[in-house]
């Protein structure tokens, strides 16, 4: 597992000063979405369905820095829409920075090279391209809806790696995957010499296309459990080994559903990245107003029963670590041993 | 997979069958534009980002084409009609799938 150590104190010391402040909901990455607009539209993806004049909107720099400083969350992830059609990208990405925020920049990667020809970024170690890899060559370019794009993305990781950018991958699985080539592809992210990989099963948006693919909890259980049997020690994850453990089956959590909150044109997302049931306009009203006990597997909303995402379920790991000393012990044994 | 029907085109009658807060819930669930029937008769069209009823006076959230948000009460709507394209309709895996298998078909042969 590997999480840079600058990080990964940052977040640890974060998440303790939550907890000596007796905060029991807090944000652990703000998911921030500039902009819905993409250049792929995936058979997967419920995010950008909307009409045309909504498309074409964006936040300013200042709304995004403003929803940064109202979180205060240690970590950014900037997803969206195609992060890299965001023209306030270089300078958002800059300011970020300049607070200290680890940024996890998810693009398609289509872009990639181009921008950092022209020299928008600056390497940094609160910078991270997370580049959407959904497997092997042919169960990407199928899952993007496009062909060809692997190889660009390939294209954009190799030349993000020779300018000294951290680069992560971040996959997303479905019904059908397999995992002997999805043991295959995390060789190939190695071989091209990623910092880490993240995976996690797709989440059924109402609005994807594609509904027959999603997996359920004992499939997920099943596929992961198969792909991270005797996980070689090569393979690094950019994630909790405990968020690992729980896709394999082997962790029993609940969903932290305010974990990685979400804010975008239309405000503060409720109650998560994935549901979208209204919108609060501060952080505040967010956290105060959502009734959180409806969501998340024990509350029965069928909504939440299959779900197994990272951004609900990674900060229940993260929070676990440090919870108790049994999940400590579980998290630094596993990132330690390698073993999940 | 069974394809969701869409409410494109539908101009509900509200009392008939259904309530003024089902037609908000659906439009906030349209990935369309609207266009809100005020009680005064005027007009308003643009997208439904948001509506909560959970407040004292519940309201909706549009933003028109040209960007600018309006906040409407519920108390203020008539009716919703839904006269933008829905953009999550017809969008099917199968209809990728077949333009996939199509493109392939009519591709060259290497």
């Amino acid at each position: 597992m590997t999480v840079p150590l600058s990080q990964m104190w940052t977040v640890a010391t974060y998440v303790l000063q939550q907890k000596l402040k007796g905060q029991a909901r807090y944000p652990l990455v703000l998911m921030l979405e500039p902009l819905f607009r993409c250049n792929l539209a995936c058979a997967g993806c419920g995010k950008i369905q909307y009409p045309a004049h909504i498309l074409k909107r964006h936040l300013t720099v200042e709304q995004c820095l403003q929803a940064v400083e109202e979180c205060g969350a240690p970590m950014v992830s900037i997803p969206g829409g195609e992060p890299l059609m965001y023209p306030e990208i270089g300078p958002l990405v800059k300011e970020l920075v300049v607070r200290k925020k680890y940024i996890y920049l998810c693009t398609n990667a289509i872009l990639l090279k181009e921008k950092l020809e022209e020299g928008m970024f600056a390497p940094s170690k609160y910078l991270s391209f997370s580049i959407h890899m959904d497997g092997p060559r042919q169960e990407h370019d199928e899952s993007v809806c496009r062909e060809g794009v692997y190889d660009e993305a390939v294209e954009g990781i190799k030349e993000a790696l020779r300018r000294g950018f951290r680069v992560t991958t971040n996959t997303t699985l479905f019904e059908g995957a397999s995992p002997l080539r999805m043991r295959q592809f995390f060789d190939e992210m190695m071989d091209l010499g990623v910092e880490g990989m993240m995976i996690s099963p797709g989440y059924s948006y109402s609005k994807a296309p594609d509904q027959e693919h999603f997996l359920r909890r004992q499939r997920a259980n099943e596929l992961f459990s198969t792909m991270l049997a005797r996980a070689k020690r090569r393979w690094r994850f950019n994630q909790s080994p405990l968020f690992l453990q729980f896709l394999m089956g082997k962790q029993d959590f609940e969903c932290t559903p305010w974990g990685n909150p979400t804010y975008n044109l239309f405000g503060w997302q409720r109650p998560c990245y994935l549901l979208q049931e209204g919108y609060a306009s501060t952080f505040q009203e967010l956290m105060e107003t959502t009734r959180w006990d409806q969501y998340g597997r024990k509350s029965g909303n069928p909504k939440c029963r299959d779900c197994m995402v990272h951004c609900g379920y990674e900060a229940t790991a993260v929070d676990h670590t440090f919870s108790s000393w049994r999940g400590f012990r579980d998290s630094v044994v596993a990132t330690v041993t390698g073993r999940l | 997979m069974t394809e969701e029907r869409s409410v494109e085109g539908w101009s509900p009658t509200i009392g008939a069958g259904v309530t003024l807060d089902e037609v908000i819930d659906l439009a906030f669930d349209y990935r369309g534009d609207v266009t809100i029937v005020r009680r005064d008769g005027t007009e308003v069209v643009g997208y439904v980002y948001n509506r909560n009823r959970d407040v004292p006076e519940p309201f909706l959230q549009l933003f028109d084409p040209t960007g600018a948000s309006h906040t409407l009460r519920y108390a203020a709507v008539r009716t919703v009609r839904f006269t933008g394209k829905d953009t999550a309709a017809g969008k099917s895996y199968e209809a990728w799938l077949r333009r996939k298998a199509q493109a392939e078909e009519s591709a060259p042969l290497a």
